[in-house]
């Protein structure tokens, strides 16, 4: 899922400035997940704009807002207030903000859109609920299969590609003493695997023209495949 | 000979080396660059110029390194590959080779949390291993990291790199060596070793895959001032262990700098003796006037000269 947080309300208060009559769309999907924007997050937001003066002339959380035909569907019957409205507000990732523009322009409409929250990363859920971290930053150039499953371009501070650096002590990152070092993570599957040849191996340089942004994928129906 | 370099003439002669490290300024005067080259310039063979080492703005490594070059001393350029991408790092190694330098030391470089600007986005388009390999076929194989051909005046430095025998996994740090010699490394400059007997198991290490015959290392020492800057780096500096004797040999010293020094030059003196080290790499950090006492009580002075 993308990981988000939600940014302070002073961060978002000056861009609703003499904007009133607001719409408020959350997420269910990732930031419901994760507790930032889902449909308890967007009652509190609710709340606490009509606490700082504003009126919330509609609200609510499609499925997957960064799916088009979600909020699409979702903004269907709320024609009305979306033509009254001064400004939405989307408690999503920045591409849930981008469909929300998305779904306004396709109808002919000129809106603010404000964003509430941070996106912080592809995030996976390692505890229900509770905890969530980020394991893949999606490079485009997949060496999971080199590495015993561990992302070193995501889990190693540097994003070293041919072992630990310097800084590896008690099998910690220096830079923050509370995190794993990657590579030794790696080394001990590695070795637990009888595949620590893998890590002798010369990595060479990664291809970062696959992270050219911005990345696209395109269904291809003779294929049956969406090819990037 | 690969190159030009006084520090490959003369570790391939085999002399022990020396080597010592000076840090470039946080402004933009040369003074101080200047006047510890000068003082160092008969007692070491080739000094590091760190590149914005622990991650602070300083000048710039090719830049602080022509001030040393034109004070008689040969520089050793570190090259990090923290902030700058592939490109930049082959226009700098291009710009550094025209202007006289000829060692360059291929590091990861210290992670920016670290220094005056940790809200900075780091690079490492390429890591270590990488940079190692990259200026190794500029000059052996005149090829750009693309694989273009470089046409004319290919860069031909002396490679150096880094080894840190107290990290983890300990194993592993003497397969990272040799994946480094592979990949086109000549010399090695190890982190600063106040764990001789760690170290010593690391060199036991080295001489059984046959390294020390490819590859002339340099074992770092660092001459403490205090007690407390022994206990600093005991608990504050990653990727280091300083044995409690040292903290308690300088606590109980009546004169903990006069102490500093002779601890030092004990390490260098009980380096010398282990087989397949080459050269000792001196880094006074913040005390780089003391390198030419530690240098001659050593007994490696005179320096030799290169053919």
């Amino acid at each position: 899922m993308i990981g988000t947080i939600a940014k302070p309300m002073e961060e978002i208060m000056p861009y609703l400035e003499g904007k009133d009559n607001l719409m408020v769309i959350g997420c269910n999907g990732c930031a419901k997940a994760i507790h930032s924007g889902g449909e308890a997050e967007v009652n509190q937001m609710v709340a606490e704009l009509e606490k700082r003066g504003k009126k919330v002339i509609a609200a609510g959380a499609p499925e997957r807002t960064c799916y088009i035909q979600h909020t699409r569907a979702f903004l269907e019957p709320l024609q009305q207030e979306l033509n009254d409205c001064g400004a939405i507000v989307v408690m999503g990732c920045g591409g849930a903000v981008q469909i929300v523009r998305q779904a306004t322009e396709e109808k002919h409409l000129l809106k603010h859109i404000v964003s509430s929250l941070n996106s912080i990363g592809h995030f996976d859920t390692v505890v229900p609920g509770t905890e969530f971290v980020e394991q893949c930053m999606e490079c485009g150039d997949c060496m999971l299969n080199m590495t015993g499953s561990i992302c070193p371009v995501t889990k190693c501070a540097k994003g070293l590609l041919n072992g630990p650096c310097g800084g590896s002590q008690n099998g910690k990152c220096e830079v923050n003493p509370d995190r794993d070092c990657a590579w030794v993570l790696i080394y001990n599957r590695l070795k637990a695997l009888g595949e620590l040849d893998k890590m002798q191996q010369y990595q060479p340089p990664k291809d970062n023209s696959k992270i050219t942004r911005p990345r696209r994928a395109v269904y291809n129906e003779k294929t049956g495949t969406a090819l990037a | 000979m690969k190159t030009e370099s006084k520090l490959e003439s003369i570790l391939n002669k085999g002399e022990f080396a020396v080597t010592a490290e000076i840090g470039p300024p946080k402004h933009s005067s040369p003074e101080a660059i200047k006047h510890h080259a000068e003082m160092m310039r008969d007692y070491v063979d080739a000094t590091n110029i760190t590149d914005c080492q622990t991650a602070i703005v300083r000048m710039s490594s090719i830049a602080a390194g022509l001030h040393v070059m034109k004070n008689g001393i040969e520089p050793i350029i570190q090259m990090t590959c923290r902030d700058r991408n592939r490109i930049a790092m082959q226009s700098d190694l291009l710009g550094a080779y025209s202007l006289g330098v000829r060692n360059v030391l291929c590091l990861s470089g210290d992670h920016q949390k670290f220094g005056n600007h940790p809200t900075a986005k780091n690079v490492y388009d390429i890591d270590s291993m990488q940079l190692i390999n990259m200026v190794r076929r500029m000059r052996d194989d005149k090829v750009f990291l693309c694989g273009e051909e470089i046409k004319q005046a290919e860069p031909r430095f002396f490679i150096g790199a880094v080894a840190n025998p107290f990290a983890d996994p300990f194993e592993f740090r003497v397969v990272r060596l040799e994946k480094k010699i592979n990949a086109g490394a000549e010399f090695i400059q190890t982190q600063c070793i106040f764990d001789m007997e760690r170290f010593e198991r690391f060199m036991e290490m080295v001489r059984q895959r046959g390294l020390h015959e490819r590859v002339h290392i340099l074992a770092g020492v660092t001459p403490l001032k205090s007690w407390r800057a022994a206990k600093y780096m005991q608990t504050s500096v990653s990727g280091m262990i300083v044995p409690d004797e040292i903290v308690e040999r300088l606590k109980k010293a009546e004169d903990p700098k006069k102490e500093g020094i002779e601890i030092c030059i004990e390490q260098i003196k009980h380096i010398r003796n282990i087989p397949g080290v080459h050269g000792v790499h001196i880094m006074a950090i913040a005390w780089e006037e003391i390198v030419p006492e530690i240098v001659q009580r050593a007994g490696l002075y005179p320096r030799p000269k290169a053919e």
